[in-house]
């Protein structure tokens, strides 16, 4: 079967369907038009693509997953739209505002890949600071800083300097430090990258928190599964270029299905040559497994089962997870059967 | 707001760091050895207290500078900590005038505190008059650390801390001798005169803010001369910032 994923535009891609040349959509969060990052080497004059041509719309209240295999873009353009890298062509709006403009960081949350902060401040000290170059006033920061701190399980180390702080403690204080003002959208770089899983369980649930407050997030990770349950959309990303934006469902919908058929009663069957390659055969202990991949060829394997005299005990929908999905959008090529997935 | 909130920062990283004490502490230990070698100075104590006090401020002030100041943008920008400034509402100048008050505070401070230890011990000695000279000593000495810092910022947001070191000082020695580069100028063939006094030109006028000979001597310097100097170090200040400031603005983080 071909697979829809195998059928993607190779040119870039468009991620919302109202917009168009350079208009602006202000009821969007995030909004790039033709974004583009070339590196030019200084002493060779080689010119290497960070990001080419990316347009991407991220409604107001989404939480948006930005994936891509290590290189794809993600960070180049999570810091062009933050300000911390300029484009070389292309425009972007954050909130309506153009990124050039500071005052598009205004509502900003930004939690950067391994945040690093002035090791010589305690906690408290480095989010009052956060809050105030946010617009907060100094009483409220202070106030707000305190919360936020106890708020990511750092309350008990008031008075440590940072120098002192793990990894995973930098990266809690980072999303403190993205949260402090309230910010209307929030990007983050890697969230969960650093965090034991009581930390990335934390992350989760402050993300869901934010989507209920109706927050924007747009977020880059590794994490598959995480981002698979916190998403509304995915933009995945490959060789600097948007190659599919979708709903987790749409994606997934448009995989191909596969069926798990589990059997007894018949350890020595095999599949005969007629299912030529569609259908995969499983021994496990007490039973036998069959995986076809082709949905509309149940009836023939139940009933050739049926008449081998084979005892079937499950018949189960197989549907291929956001990883799998990925891994094929980043190898070119329709996900694989596995011998173990996720239930539907 | 921005800019004073940088600042602030920027003058606790600064006052936080040893250097910074050190320097103090350094500064007074050496006031004290030259107390004990007044009595060499054949009656002229308070001249050499006030003269090598004053010295002591401005090479404690640029050890400082050179130090803490060159690697003040660079280090944010290798370890990263400028990504969760910058994103924040912050305009790259603003971020770099922050950085520049700072220091220059922190580097203020220092003067300060070693003009008053002079102060203190000239008046414990009963040499305590003369002070408006040596206050206005400390202050030309403080103005002219304040443009030293405004030079290792732009070389810091422009290149590494080593090389922001070099260039700063090489700015400080070419300031320092700029009337005798001028005065060299005049013998060289047209083509290194040219270039010659562009440099000269382009260096800070360091001559400007060295007042040091009047102090010893007990004698003030004119309103002119204090104003044209803090106008001087004022626009100095303005066009390296503005300059560091247009190169900062293209820069991309990695």
């Amino acid at each position: 079967m071909q697979s829809s994923i195998a059928r993607l535009p190779k040119r870039p891609f468009s991620g919302h369907a109202s917009s168009d040349g350079d208009r602006l959509d202000r009821s969007l969060a995030v909004c790039t038009r033709g974004l583009t990052k070339l590196y030019r080497n200084p002493w060779t004059l080689k010119v290497s693509r960070g990001v080419e041509d990316l347009s991407l719309d991220v409604l107001r209240g989404e939480v948006m997953g930005f994936l891509g295999p290590n290189g794809a873009g993600k960070t180049t353009t999570l810091k062009m739209l933050v300000g911390l890298h300029k484009p070389t062509r292309g425009r972007a709006w954050l909130l309506g505002k153009p990124i050039e403009d500071p005052a598009s960081r205004e509502k900003l949350g930004f939690l950067p890949e391994q945040p690093y902060f002035y090791d010589y401040l305690s906690g408290p000290e480095y989010l009052e600071l956060a809050g105030q170059l946010s617009g907060l006033g100094a009483h409220e920061a202070r106030q707000r800083g305190r919360r936020w701190l106890g708020r990511v399980g750092l309350g008990a180390h008031p008075t440590l300097r940072l120098r002192k702080y793990s990894k995973g403690m930098l990266q809690r204080l980072g999303i403190a430090a993205a949260l402090i003002h309230d910010p209307e959208l929030l990007i983050l770089d890697e969230p969960m990258s650093g965090l034991d899983p009581f930390g990335r369980r934390d992350v989760r649930e402050l993300i869901l928190e934010q989507r209920e407050r109706g927050t924007t997030v747009l977020f880059s990770s590794h994490i598959l599964p995480d981002v698979e349950i916190l998403c509304d959309r995915v933009a995945i990303v490959l060789e600097g270029s948007l190659h599919r934006i979708a709903t987790v469902g749409q994606l997934v919908q448009d995989s191909p299905q596969r069926i798990e058929i589990r059997c007894s009663g018949v350890p020595d069957l095999q599949a005969p040559a007629s299912f030529a390659g569609g259908l995969a055969r499983l021994t496990r202990p007490h039973e036998t497994v069959f995986v076809l991949e082709e949905e509309q060829r149940l009836h023939e394997v139940l009933g050739w089962l049926l008449s081998t005299g084979a005892d079937i005990r499950a018949v189960t929908p197989q549907r291929v997870t956001l990883e799998e999905l990925f891994m094929a959008t980043a190898e070119g090529a329709t996900p694989k059967a596995e011998p173990e997935r996720r239930s539907a | 707001m921005t800019a004073v909130l940088i600042a602030r920062n920027t003058y606790r990283e600064a006052t936080r760091d040893r250097v910074l004490g050190g320097m103090t502490l350094a500064g007074i230990v050496f006031l004290l050895v030259v107390q004990a070698l007044t009595p060499l100075a054949l009656g002229e104590g308070r001249k050499l207290t006030v003269d090598l006090g004053l010295s002591a401020i401005s090479v404690l002030g640029l050890l400082v500078v050179l130090l803490v100041g060159t690697s003040l943008v660079a280090k944010e920008i290798e370890r990263r900590t400028i990504f969760s400034l910058l994103a924040r509402p912050i305009a790259r100048p603003m971020y770099l005038i922050g950085k520049w008050a700072g220091l220059a505070g922190a580097v203020w401070t220092i003067a300060v505190v070693l003009a008053v230890a002079q102060w203190v011990l000239l008046a414990v000695r009963g040499q305590g008059g003369g002070g408006a000279s040596l206050l206005q000593a400390t202050y030309l000495a403080g103005l002219e650390l304040s443009v030293i810092t405004a030079l290792a910022v732009m070389f810091s947001a422009l290149s590494t801390p080593v090389l922001s070191a070099l260039y700063t000082l090489g700015c400080y020695c070419v300031g320092q001798w700029c009337y005798d580069l001028r005065a060299f100028a005049a013998e060289f063939p047209p083509a290194l005169r040219g270039m010659a006094e562009i440099l000269a030109n382009l260096a800070p006028n360091l001559p400007l803010f060295n007042m040091r000979g009047l102090a010893s001597d007990g004698l003030t310097t004119s309103g002119v001369h204090l104003a044209m100097a803090t106008g001087y170090a004022a626009l100095y200040c303005g066009c390296v910032l503005a300059l560091a400031a247009a190169a900062f603005e293209s820069r991309d983080f990695k």
